[in-house]
């Protein structure tokens, strides 16, 4: 049987995955980091939320509905906020300071959802967690499943996109050079938008699959912040499949790591889960600041250069 | 009739959270201000002031006083701190000393403080700081809420009373210090932004490569200014432990300590520290409303007003950045001998164009 660490472990990762590419993806179109990522996913939180303790059904009915206000979300974010912005001739700097606005501003109607449901209906809206409603499939419980093949679609989903769509190439070509690539008639504001719908979504999703496995409330997206920025930075944070890599590689790092220093000094520990994405991120931007990808790609120049001078020795 | 006592509270109270958010708003005013840096850690530094007063405040005039012998700093706090205040209300001399002691502490620690979190991202780009610096903060509030014996936790401690020695005149002279430093310390930041300094600092943020070309270690320098703001930042922290006389350590939240002085410093003008001050009232004024007249309304609402009101103030802060980008009072030229103001200015405007 799989331990339970394991199933944690890998969870949280295919979540973090859907999470961390949405990060990069806003990153690479607006060219800021967007603190609001977090809290789309808390706003699938709490779709999840409403779908099974108000309405009763299915907590998975809860999903499409999840990426679709999360992608609503996202795509106004970008349209409304971060184009108007960009129209007055906004800094980079303020656009980021917009984002963090935008995040406090979820965030208090998140709550005053919550506080609304406690107060009119009393039911429980902060702090909970419905591993009960899930289904069970050969020992596995549905999340992991579901996760895990959310994960393996996205991921292929993104590749053939990026390589073999005329979207996913313009795309490329916006993220390269929006100057250029709109001279060549790529619609570079359809392209971002579709983008900013595309990465609110898929944080929606992960969002609303969160409370199937661990504690939802408000706060979540805040605290999960972290492990995004985290992956996206040591994906590169301008690479896609560096940010699957390093989504993969900090949400494993982070739950089995905890594990780890649990048994080794006791339980005290999993408190200060939060410093392990942290530390993760200080390194690699003291050590290698383009991340695991500028690794290989400095790798790869390396083997280049080897080969170059073995080509003139010859 | 307007109750005289009730009045004179009032304005204590907005007097007292001007006077710390002014700190604030200063101190990010220099680092983002007039050098660009822009910090969104600042509750790093708050907290990290705050933890440092409630961990050894108590424990230091323990020390001093030895007294509560064999007691638990946390968990009998309510006890020690009677005692240590019972002793300090007798002893002005020993309260101010304890006081000098802790900014002291405080501004090492929080020296230290700022210089680690800044570390990882000072040599790279403007958003990775951010994003560090964001991380970090998070991740000292997590250190604050968990790990007991510093502020207890979950909990709270007492800080005790070093000003207990002033009587019944207690809130008045407390309130008064406050707004003393909160003084000293935006007359010193003047100082530093309108001495040659402070030339330097606006070359950074203007344009790196040029200052790098003139010799100007940018990366030293940064770090200063973020050494130096993070100081001025924490000082705010101890004196609203001071005010309150006690921390929680899951007060020092990003949205509280961060956001709030980012809105003031972009409502009043950026790189300009009398726009902070006016951006500072206002929208300290706002929030001190909206928390007076808030059970008007309360009981016609399902839920807290507090959600309102940071709906509002983020509303706010875009609208702002969208119609007045430079703040209510915009950034002025340094004066130069022998140039009028206006050509400066119109100088500034061509190039910007350009």
């Amino acid at each position: 049987m799989i331990p339970p660490v394991i199933k944690d472990a890998v969870m949280y990762a295919n979540l973090l995955i859907l999470l961390s590419t949405g990060f990069t993806l806003t990153y690479l179109t607006a060219k800021i980091p967007n603190f609001a990522h977090g809290t789309f996913a808390a706003i699938g939180v709490y779709v999840t939320f409403t779908v099974l303790r108000i309405w009763g059904l299915n907590p998975y009915i809860a999903a499409p509905i999840a990426f679709l206000i999360g992608a609503g979300s996202g795509a106004f974010l970008y349209v409304v906020v971060i184009g108007t912005l960009k129209k007055y001739g906004a800094t980079l700097i303020s656009l980021t300071i917009s984002t963090l606005a935008i995040e406090i501003i979820v965030l208090a109607i998140i709550n005053i959802y919550a506080d609304y449901v406690r107060n009119t209906m009393g039911i429980i809206s902060r702090m909970f967690m419905f591993r009960y409603a899930d289904f069970e499939f050969i020992g596995l419980p549905g999340v992991l499943i579901v996760s895990t093949t959310l994960a393996v679609l996205l991921i292929l989903g993104f590749h053939l996109m990026l390589t073999k769509t005329k979207f996913g190439i313009s795309m490329r070509a916006t993220v390269e050079d929006p100057a250029l690539a709109s001279v060549l008639g790529v619609n570079v504001e359809l392209v971002s938008t579709v983008s900013w719908f595309l990465t609110g979504g898929l944080a929606g999703l992960a969002g609303s699959l969160l409370p199937l496995w661990l504690q939802g409330s408000p706060l979540t997206g805040e605290r999960i912040l972290i492990s995004i920025m985290a992956s996206s930075i040591l994906g590169g944070i301008s690479s896609i499949y560096g940010a699957i890599l390093g989504g993969y590689l900090i949400g494993l790092t982070e739950v089995l790591g905890t594990v780890a220093l649990m048994d080794l000094l006791g339980s005290w520990v999993s408190a200060y889960r939060l410093l392990i994405p942290l530390t993760a991120m200080a390194i690699v931007l003291l050590r290698a600041p383009h991340g695991v990808v500028g690794i290989f790609e400095g790798v790869r120049a390396r083997g280049l250069s080897l080969r170059g001078i073995m080509r003139l020795k010859q | 009739m307007i109750d005289l006592g009730l009045l004179i509270n009032v304005i204590m109270d907005i007097l007292t959270f001007l006077a710390i958010y002014l700190i604030l708003a200063v101190s990010l005013n220099l680092q983002y201000g007039y050098t660009g840096i822009p910090n969104f850690g600042l509750a790093l530094s708050v907290a990290g002031g705050a933890y440092v007063t409630g961990a050894l405040t108590g424990r230091i005039a323990m020390a001093v006083y030895g007294v509560g012998e064999g007691l638990d700093f946390i968990s009998d706090n309510t006890k020690i701190t009677e005692l240590v205040n019972a002793r300090l209300s007798h002893d002005p001399l020993m309260g101010i000393l304890i006081f000098m002691v802790l900014i002291a502490i405080v501004t090492v620690i929080n020296a230290g403080l700022g210089f680690i979190a800044s570390r990882p991202a000072i040599r790279l780009r403007a958003d990775y700081l951010m994003m560090t610096l964001i991380a970090m903060g998070e991740a000292v509030r997590v250190i604050g809420t968990n790990y007991y014996p510093l502020v207890g936790g979950t909990f709270w401690v007492h800080v005790p009373d070093l000003f207990a020695w002033m009587g019944d005149m207690r809130r008045v002279g407390v309130c008064l210090i406050i707004f003393a430093i909160s003084i000293i310390v935006f007359l010193a930041v003047q100082a530093m932004v309108t001495s040659p300094y402070g030339r330097l600092l606006r070359a950074v943020r203007d344009n790196e490569v040029t200052a790098e070309c003139v010799g100007k270690d940018v990366v030293r320098i940064r770090t200063r200014v973020i050494i130096i703001g993070s100081v001025i930042a924490s000082f705010a922290g101890v004196l609203y432990s001071f005010h309150l006389q006690t921390v929680l350590a899951a007060a020092f939240t990003r949205t509280d300590w961060t956001f709030w002085p980012w809105l003031m410093v972009m409502v009043g003008g950026p790189s300009n520290n009398i726009g902070a001050a006016v951006g500072t009232l206002v929208v300290i004024l706002t929030r001190r409303m909206i928390i007076y007249y808030k059970h008007y309304f309360e009981a016609y609402i399902p839920f807290e007003v507090i959600w309102l009101e940071q709906i509002m103030l983020g509303l706010a802060l875009i609208l702002i950045m969208v119609f007045r980008p430079q703040g209510l009072i915009p950034e002025k030229p340094t004066r130069v001998r022998g140039l009028p103001r206006k050509l400066l200015q119109k100088l500034r405007e061509e190039s910007k164009e350009a």
